[in-house]
């Protein structure tokens, strides 16, 4: 049989057909031919005679111009119909090598497009990557959604979170029923000497349910167990993996050796898993005995497993009214109008872990997306702007038989690509910020190395990038498949659609400008917070002051003589060390972790039965702290080396509490106590000081209470010293002071109260950064479309403008309409903004500082800013509608 | 008038008719053109099929591949309803016409 597939492909080239397309035709002609040829055949017809009259049948010149007439060829979109499958991956093909052509033609267009969708999706991709490690990864603990922590809470007393003591905890863990188990921990420091240098290991005291709870079994060796809690017997560790690994070089006989932990003896009990953290940044956990009794300190951290199906409110209820039956049962300890009123919180253990940070990622989260929205909205102006000047091209392929769907379709496939490159853009552009942003992160953000760009972000990122890519491009392809054959044909290039056109424009204007200034008006209130922040006086000065923690250990350190001998030899040394211009020890620097506070009471004050007892911040300082720490003495004298033990007891309050207390009277001279106890005597006021923010610039301080060291010592100090030039180079001084009076006491938190201060905005400066660049961002961005916008306007009524200009129109009067139009857009787009802002920038009160979420400087501010971007925007195109030349214009008709 | 005339304005005609009742693919088509014209009308390849495009372009027939058990696939055409509205159409007008032609040059149409 002759080869018809062969001569008909031959005949077809010409054409220059869609490959696919050209298959079908080719065998749908060739069965033809062979049942002809056959015919032919049994008709009588030799071989070659029927092969000639099958042939002619398919004349090459007929062929091709009947075919051509129907069938466009493969540049052009074709209609096969319903091709089944095979027809529509043809016709996708066929749409993303047509899309990929004309983005490349246009490679000034596409760049904008991919970098502004670029950007967008990228910063979108790397904040989801943060709240996804950060607040929706779960904790790598069993069941981890069970897993609650709780504690007491008399905000009455300006206490929000009260730690339990033994006795309670013990009372908790026999007669709770929401809880299925509970553990108790306590944070502390150890200091871990023998193999090497003395070294300071964070980790937790805990009771024996601990891992149980958790649900973590320990990678070698066991846990605890109830005997290990009993005072008196053998105390036990675990340690973590990387401490295991560092200190002891995984060597597995370690277990069942003993340790010296601050100088005591314990066993190693066993090793966590890589990976177990908890309490955060733990590497040692060992057993505290604990007498159950005890109704002081009131110092434990709960972690506990909620029976299924027990929500946090129920177990924080149960928490408090076992409080009012130990209430009712220890009559002695707690006064009758406590009773019955104790008040509890239960928080799953995530949301507390994340509490702090959860508000400020997913303020960010909202502000990239609203970011991306206006990207969104610039690129879908780039592309009706070029649906505008494709009217022609569109109204061809109609006119040749493309219906508009496929045009429509066609459209879409071409944004879909777009938001595909911006979207791989997008994702190497996460690659890097994704560091950045860990980089940028403040020291203590919890969960960090978690964040990460895996399966789920990028599932995540590829499903964003189709949304985007049906977002920008529906406006268009809606758009380009209303093409009115006869309008545009007829109207010359700009088509009568340019109006809906037009109307889509300002829309998107109106939309960006109002998300613009939303982020502006939020960046903006919260960098004012921040401003007003950074000016509160603190209460002491930051520039050239270091701080560093020294611990001794309490076994050999048993007696008040011995700490005051120590820390009088350091002190001594400090003051001679060169470069120091003063130097001062102090129970707790300002803005260190932890926060000391006591029951006082004011002479002439005392509180009646049922009334709170007043609690203040109270520290232990040296002489000369004052002088390194720059805290102003407003009234009275410092401590000196004589208020001692011996020397009557005396205190230095600070300026808000004398105020409060003494309104009208010279503070100097009363008394207080630093305990509700009777029989601890009165101390006198010798001093009072300025008001330091210890927690903290936005925390409302306590009263502060201070002590002379000497009259009540601590195992525990930090050195604060004021150098003469660069605060660090005291740090390795001190380091060998310390080290020759003891080797094995170790030197810690050592920072420059610069730096702690810095910490101290940290989450809030990260917050701020972000929103602000984030707030740049959509700036620049709505800028870019209004100037866009503007710019396809002056376009389109080059016409209008030039008749105008031709029968005398002057050129302000054209300048003037043209900026009209983009100052009506952008009013009503600030218009909905300031509503939206006043609206929603409530949602960021707690994240502000001294300014209301509705300053009116700020939102002025904003409004201006972007009053001006829309005068700078529409200035240019303005400026280029009065050079339109008449004759130019007019003559592209 | 001539085979070719008859293509050039009625070929559509044709071609809805025959596809009012059942589904057909091409050369069942130009087989049946021929056999019931008496032979004298043809349809080459050359201009069937491209016909057949375009109607089916123009939505009035449908075009699908179909395979049938021991044999191999084909293209089977069917009308569809706007095809099937423009069959009416063109069978009312082509009467009307047949008829004003009749009454001039006194051929009676049947």
């Amino acid at each position: 049989m002759p080869d018809w597939r062969g001569e008909l492909r031959r005949r077809l080239a010409a054409l220059r057909l869609d490959a696919a397309r050209e298959d079908e035709i080719v065998e749908e002609m060739a069965q033809h031919l062979e049942a002809r040829y056959a015919e032919l055949l049994a008709r009588g017809s030799d071989a070659e005679e029927a092969r000639a009259a099958a042939l002619a049948e398919v004349d090459a010149d007929a062929l091709a111009r009947e075919l051509g007439a129907v069938v466009p060829p493969a540049e052009q979109p074709i209609e096969p119909g319903s091709g089944g499958m095979l027809g529509l991956t043809a016709r996708l093909a066929q749409d993303v090598r047509f899309g990929a052509r004309t983005l490349r033609k246009h490679p000034g267009f596409t760049l904008l497009a991919v970098l502004t969708l670029a950007l967008g999706i990228g910063a979108i991709t790397a904040i989801a990557s943060a709240v996804r490690g950060v607040l929706l990864r779960p904790l790598p603990f069993a069941d981890p959604d069970r897993l609650a922590t709780f504690w007491l809470t008399a905000p009455e007393k300006g206490l929000p979170v009260v730690a339990l003591p033994n006795a309670v905890f013990d009372f908790d863990r026999t007669h709770s029923r929401a809880f299925e188990a509970m553990a108790a921990y306590t944070t502390g420091n150890v200091i871990l000497t023998g193999t090497d240098d003395p070294e300071r290991v964070a980790g937790a005291g805990v009771t024996h349910e601990f891992f149980t709870v958790l649900g973590v079994p320990p990678l070698l060796g066991q846990g605890f167990l109830a005997a290990n809690e009993t005072p008196g017997a053998p105390r036990m560790a675990m340690l973590s993996y990387a401490l295991w690994q560092r200190r002891y070089g995984g060597d597995s006989s370690v277990i069942g050796r003993t340790i010296a932990l601050s100088e005591s003896p314990v066993t190693v009990a066993g090793v966590m898993p890589p990976g177990f953290d908890f309490p955060s940044h733990s590497e040692a956990w060992w057993t505290i005995q604990i007498d159950l009794t005890r109704f002081n300190p009131w110092y434990l951290s709960t972690v506990g497993r909620l029976r299924t199906g027990v929500t946090t409110e129920e177990a924080g209820r149960e928490v408090a009214s076992l409080m009012d039956d130990i209430k009712a049962r220890h009559p002695e300890r707690f006064s009758g109008a406590d009773a019955g009123h104790s008040r509890a919180v239960a928080k799953l253990l995530r949301e507390d872990l994340v509490g702090d940070v959860r508000t400020p990622l997913l303020l960010v989260l909202s502000a990239v997306g609203l970011v991306l929205l206006i990207a969104c909205a610039n690129v879908a102006t780039l592309l009706l702007s070029r649906a505008t000047s494709r009217a022609r091209e569109m109204a061809l392929r109609c006119s040749l038989g493309a219906s508009t769907r496929r045009i429509g379709a066609q459209l879409l496939t071409e944004s879909l690509l777009l938001a595909g490159l911006g979207g791989t853009a997008g994702l190497l552009l996460a690659t890097w910020m994704v560091p950045v942003l860990r980089g940028l992160a403040p020291a203590g953000f919890p969960r960090l190395e978690l964040v990460r760009l895996d399966t789920p972000v990028l599932l995540f990122a590829t499903g964003l990038t189709l949304v985007t890519g049906i977002l920008v491009g529906s406006a268009p392809a809606l758009r380009g498949s209303r093409v009115n054959l006869t309008d545009v044909l007829s109207d010359g290039a700009r088509g009568s659609a340019s109006v809906t056109n037009r109307r889509w424009n300002d829309g998107f204007v109106v939309f960006q400008f109002s998300v613009s200034l939303l982020l502006l008006v939020g960046a903006g209130l919260l960098l004012r917070s921040f401003q007003r922040l950074r000016a509160v006086d603190p209460g002491f000065r930051v520039e050239r002051v270091v701080r560093a923690r020294i611990s001794l250990p309490g076994r050999r350190y048993d007696t008040t003589g011995k700490m005051i001998a120590f820390y009088g030899q350091l002190l001594e040394q400090l003051n001679a060390m060169p470069g120091v211009a003063a130097a001062g020890l102090t129970q707790q620097a300002p803005l260190a972790r932890g926060n000391p506070q006591n029951e006082f009471v004011v002479e002439g004050r005392e509180p009646s039965a049922g009334e709170p007892v007043p609690v203040a911040d109270i520290r232990n300082v040296t002489p000369g702290y004052f002088a390194a720490i720059g805290t102003p003495l407003l009234l009275g004298r410092a401590f000196e080396a004589s208020d001692d033990s011996a020397a009557p007891p005396v205190a230095i309050v600070d300026a808000a509490m004398a105020r409060h207390y003494w309104p009208s009277l010279d503070p100097i001279g009363k008394r207080v106590r630093d305990s509700q106890d009777p029989s601890v005597p009165w101390r006198t006021v010798v001093g009072v000081a300025a008001t330091v923010k210890h927690a903290g610039l936005d925390a409302r301080p306590s009263p502060q209470i201070y002590l002379p060291y000497a009259q009540r010592p601590q195992w525990s100090m930090y050195a604060v010293l004021r150098a003469r030039a660069d605060p660090t180079s005291l740090i390795p001084p001190l380091r060998r002071i310390v080290s020759a009076l003891d080797p094995n006491v170790p030197v810690y938190d050592a920072t420059t109260m610069e730096n702690a201060l810095g910490q101290s905005l940290g989450t809030r400066r990260f917050t701020d950064i972000l929103l602000a660049g984030l707030a740049a961002t959509a700036l620049l961005l709505a800028a870019i479309g209004i100037y866009g916008v503007m710019s396809l306007n002056v376009t389109a009524r080059g016409r209008e403008f030039g008749i105008r200009l031709a029968l005398g129109a002057s050129p302000g009067t054209v300048r003037w309409q043209v900026m009209r139009r983009g100052l009506v857009l952008a009013g009503i787009g600030t218009l909905l903004g300031v509503a939206g802002a006043a609206a929603l920038t409530r949602f960021l009160r707690n994240l502000l500082f001294e300014v209301g979420p509705l300053d009116p400087l700020t939102f002025g501010a904003v409004v201006a800013v972007l009053a001006a971007v829309t005068l700078a925007a529409s200035w240019v195109p303005a400026r280029r509608a009065t050079r339109t030349d008449p004759i130019v214009t007019l003559r592209q008709e | 008038m001539t085979g070719r005339a008859w293509q050039k304005g009625s070929a559509e005609l044709l071609i809805l008719s025959l596809l009012e009742h059942e589904p057909r693919h091409g050369y069942d088509l130009s087989k049946l053109i021929e056999a019931r014209s008496g032979g004298v009308l043809r349809f080459h390849v050359a201009s069937l099929y491209p016909l057949l495009y375009r109607l089916e372009r123009r939505r009035w027939i449908g075009g699908r591949w179909v395979e049938k058990a021991g044999q191999r696939r084909r293209r089977y055409y069917r009308l569809t309803a706007d095809g099937r509205r423009v069959l009416e159409t063109k069978r009312r007008d082509w009467r009307t016409f047949a008829q004003a032609i009749g009454g001039i040059v006194g051929v009676e149409y049947a």
